[in-house]
């Protein structure tokens, strides 16, 4: 593959990154700057890559005397084209953040009053292989449950795998993105991967179902979403709050919530019996057509309306605009979309709208993902774990991928025992008190644990309820794999290499995957010196090197995102008949509806509201609310209510008010926002407040924490998704 | 000569605040305080029919700044290509200015104790960069460049696709900050978010005689003082300059 992206040395200056295993630029000199500081010096700019969020955009940091004084967007790089959100400009305050964990930390007191001492890497390390080791010995490998989450776990995934546990989980399947790769795999024969290939720039009409954008920010999204609306694409915003992207559009349809079902079969049976769906297109690659539209024939808008909430000439007047800009229709998949347990239906649903308006490898719809090759390592074989997996993935959740895991089936094992007992976590990336929703089982589990290891950057709550906590680099300060992205127009691989050597005593999280291998004799599965080589052995069969990419910082390639781009044998589908699905016959097989039905959610009990949760285009999950400019711009989140459902409990706009739910948990004191722009059955918060570790000491007990409220899950039958949606609320008395 | 003007299109405009953070990390200013901020306008109408909009304000590079002739010392000023500037070294804080601003642009840096405001980031277009909020936009709904360059895409924007300036029939001080949206969604934000009334400048002159005299005693005094401290300074070296 050639790229076709000008290799030119990106500013010169950055020639000196690469030139030896720890040789980095300006890393010659201690000399520590005040922030800000603007001298007339050397400023060395590096490019790599964000980990603000999990977008990864281009960045370039400006180094000046061994301190990042800048971080801003690689102008080069084909996904964010220099520009970088709010999160990624702020960078340097995770780097810089005084409350980062810098040590490796020994828990001393009881698990979860964060009383810990600080020990040597080595001691540390030395602590972990002989507990693995033990661990292996006396209950079996598969007894150690890994959490990983982010670039940088693929080195402890490699890790896990040779010590033995097939046990590995991501909430970025069950709390997040699962059902919906599962519904377009189950249809188009592929899921769609990440960052998720929409084409808003060039679709004539946006279709968000509960998708925020705008107040959920990607930055190239962002991008294409404003381009697309600048040219004159119509939008239908579906949410049950005026959000930012509602206040665009051009219909507004605030749908009671648990529904969507319901109106994306009675957009169907618009498009079928008005014959506005892509025939040829139907006709040529699809399958199930017949039984489909049987199917959706009884659900009339009439019959979705008093179920949605949205009158039947709205659900009329949409579809029409669907069928009218056929196929440049972007209906967007959304993204954390485990809401009601029944969600690979409804991504199923949302699946065979965009196959019926002929939009999936069309312009202006969702576009393809162009393979690109990459080196692999010879590896000895990974040992045959002696028990399956304990999570239920692939089993009693027949479509969890194994390499994605269910996090909260290996929750449950750990606390049943069942099928065999779970005696340790290592938790890298990810936190699982605020991801994972039912964290009084969450907690129970680590109760259940002989060993509890967290890897991470600041020390948010879970790091309290530790064994043993390692303090990683930040993403400025490290060597990851590779960013190989092959769901953009144009491919791409980049760079995420160290900015500045890593601050205090923290390190990368390759360095203490490989230190821990060597420890547990498995160095074999890391056949390489230096994170330089392990990039080389990537990189062999892409047609660049690590010396160009660190340079660069990106080398894209030519890409084919649409069908035409491709000769007709390749517009093929990875699914059993090689069409697209419209009827299952695999979800039949598995004793699921092979065509989305719409099933009612549980109603809120009189005086409660249902809780819904986004995010704000200044936060990261639960993870930088510590960042002092994200922190300054939003120091806590606010509580949604609408006027009537305020003026009922007696609660004013701007008062303190706790939340509080059925199950008698309570949130912080939060500030509620009485407002117009949300159903009167619903509460919204922004995600990721309320911190509970005083570590952090920013964001402590500011705001309440969505998470904390959702104390029940409907857990979705066919993926292990937990529907997070199911809590209701009431707002009481501070 | 150029003149400076910078261009927001309100309709791609997500409000996520990029501007309000590269603004800020790029000149070192407090992010609650910032350059440049992005509000939302109370929700207008009744659900379900609601409306509201974002709007990012900043310094307007105004083309009759009021700033300019309220402050005592002379910091403030306007450069032949429009921008208006705070000369730092000058500034004595006194906040006059920051009153006075219709577009409450202006504000005391904690950090340096003297009035910041937008530049246009100066610094940056004399290098030939875009200002930090413009490269970052996420939207591409920001703008910059010179009006008088009739090839130019703010000259575009502003003279044939109808731009328009935040100014009211009684404060009209020339904004070269314009903004591009739908005409309601403009008086939405308008309307939301007027040109305050400049009160010192009615009451200004009278004001002036007052107390400038008196200001630029103090003023005196402390260069005097800032003099004995920078030749100390360069006395005893900057080694201590490093933390």
């Amino acid at each position: 593959m050639k790229s076709e992206i000008t290799r030119r040395r990106f500013l010169g200056t950055a020639a000196t990154v690469g030139a030896g295993a720890v040789a980095l630029p300006a890393a010659a000199s201690q000399k520590i700057h005040p922030p800000g500081w603007r001298g007339t010096e050397r400023v060395d700019k590096v490019p790599t890559t964000c980990e603000m969020c999990f977008w990864r955009c281009g960045i370039v940091a400006s180094v000046a005397n061994g301190k990042v004084v800048r971080v801003a967007g690689h102008p080069e790089h084909p996904q964010n084209q220099g520009r970088l959100c709010a999160r990624g400009n702020a960078g340097t305050g995770l780097l810089y953040d005084p409350d980062r964990l810098k040590t490796p930390l020994l828990r001393t007191g009881k698990r979860g009053e964060g009383a810990f001492k600080a020990v040597s890497w080595d001691e540390a390390l030395d602590y972990l292989a002989a507990k693995l080791i033990a661990l292996r010995k006396e209950h079996g490998p598969e007894s150690v449950g890994f959490f990983p989450h982010g670039s940088g776990a693929r080195f402890f995934a490699t890790l896990m795998k040779a010590y033995g546990t097939p046990n590995s989980v991501e909430p970025s399947f069950a709390q997040c993105r699962g059902p919906r790769e599962v519904g377009y795999s189950l249809t188009f024969g592929q899921g769609l991967g990440s960052p998720e290939p929409v084409d808003l720039e060039e679709a004539q009409l946006v279709v968000l179902i509960g998708s925020h954008l705008g107040e959920n920010v990607f930055t190239s999204q962002i991008t294409a979403f404003a381009t697309g609306l600048a040219r004159g694409a119509k939008l239908i915003a579906v949410d049950p709050r005026f959000s930012t992207a509602a206040s665009k559009a051009d219909w507004w349809l605030p749908i009671r919530p648990g529904t969507d079902i319901a109106l994306l079969l009675a957009w169907m049976n618009v498009l079928i019996t008005e014959g506005l769906y892509d025939r040829e297109y139907i006709g040529t690659y699809a399958m199930g057509f017949e039984q489909l539209a049987q199917h959706v024939r009884q659900f009339t808008p009439e019959w979705a309306a008093p179920i949605t909430d949205i009158p039947a000439a709205t659900i009329r007047e949409t579809a029409r605009a669907m069928g009218a800009a056929k196929p440049a229709v972007a209906v967007h998949p959304g993204r954390h979309v485990t809401w009601y347990g029944d969600d690979t239906q409804r991504a199923r649903a949302m699946a065979i709208l965009t196959a019926l308006l002929g939009s999936w490898g069309r312009k202006g719809g969702l576009f393809l993902p162009t393979r690109i090759e990459r080196g692999s390592f010879d590896l000895p074989e990974f040992p045959e774990p002696k028990r399956g997996r304990a999570d239920g993935a692939g089993t009693r959740f027949p479509l969890a991928p194994e390499e994605m895991g269910v996090t909260n089936g290996l929750i449950d094992a750990t606390i049943s025992g069942d099928p065999y007992p779970i005696k340790a976590w290592i938790v890298y990336g990810q936190n699982v008190l605020e991801s994972i929703p039912q964290r009084g089982r969450t907690l129970e589990a680590i109760g259940k644990l002989d060993l509890m290891v967290v890897v991470d950057v600041m020390p948010v709550e879970q790091v309290n309820y530790a064994d043993l906590v390692l303090p990683e680099a930040t993403y400025l300060e490290r060597y990851d794999p590779p960013n190989i992205v092959e769901s953009a127009k144009k491919p791409f691989i980049a760079v995420r290499s160290p900015v500045i050597e890593p601050l205090y005593d923290s390190k990368p999280g390759w360095w203490i995957a490989r230190e821990l291998a060597k420890r547990l004799d498995l160095l074999a599965y890391f056949p390489w010196e230096t994170p330089e080589q392990h990039l080389e052995t990537i990189l062999a069969p892409t047609g660049t090197n690590g010396n160009e990419l660190r340079n660069c910082g990106v080398v894209a390639f030519p890409g084919k995102p649409y069908l035409e781009d491709r000769p007709p044998a390749e517009r093929s589908f990875d699914t059993a008949s090689g069409k697209i699905e419209l009827f299952s016959q695999e979800l039949a097989d598995l004793g699921a509806d092979p065509l989305p039905r719409y099933t009612p959610p549980a109603e809120p009990p009189d005086g409660f509201l249902r809780l819904i949760y986004g995010r704000a285009p200044v936060h990261s999950f639960a993870r930088s609310q510590n960042n002092e400019a994200l922190h300054a711009l939003m120091p806590e989140n606010e509580v949604w209510l609408h006027t009537s459902a305020a003026r009922a409990a007696g609660v004013a706009d701007g008062e303190r008010i706790v939340l509080e739910n059925g199950d008698g948990a309570r949130s912080n004191p939060v500030r509620a926002r009485v407002t117009e722009g949300i159903r009167d059955d619903c509460a919204y918060l922004v995600h990721g407040f309320g911190q509970r570790s005083k570590a952090m000491r920013r964001a402590f007990g500011r705001g309440a924490s969505d998470n904390g409220l959702m104390s029940r899950v409907s857990v979705d039958p066919l993926t292990g998704g937990t529907g997070m949606r199911v809590n209701f609320v009431r707002p009481v008395k501070a | 000569m150029a003149r400076y003007a910078m261009v927001t299109d309100l309709r791609k405009c997500v409000a996520c605040k990029a501007c309000t953070v590269a603004c800020s990390a790029e000149w070192d200013v407090p992010a609650e305080l910032a350059r440049t901020h992005v509000r939302t306008t109370p929700l207008a109408g009744v659900f379900p029919n609601l409306k509201s909009g974002p709007c990012v304000s900043q310094c307007n590079h105004c083309d009759h700044p009021p700033c300019v002739e309220p402050c005592p010392t002379g910091a403030t000023y306007q450069d032949a290509d429009g921008i208006v500037r705070v000369d730092g070294d000058v500034c004595i804080g006194c906040g006059f200015c920051v009153d006075v601003c219709p577009y409450e642009a202006r504000f005391i840096n904690p950090r340096t104790k003297k009035v910041d405001k937008c530049d246009f980031c100066r610094p940056r277009i004399e290098r030939g960069e875009e200002p930090a909020c413009v490269a970052t936009c996420t939207a591409h709904a920001k703008y910059f460049g010179d009006l008088e360059d009739r090839n130019g895409e703010v000259h575009r924007l502003v003279f044939h696709e109808g731009a328009r300036r935040m100014e009211t029939e009684t404060i009209a001080v020339g904004p070269n900050v314009y903004y591009l949206g739908q005409p309601e969604q403009l008086d939405l934000v308008l309307a939301s978010f007027p040109p305050r009334p400049p009160l010192l400048l009615t009451a200004g002159e009278a004001w002036k005689k007052l107390v400038r005299p008196l200001v630029i005693g103090v003023v005196g005094a402390t260069l005097v003082g800032q003099a004995a401290a920078f030749f100390t300074q360069l006395h005893k070296g900057e080694g201590d300059f490093d933390e």
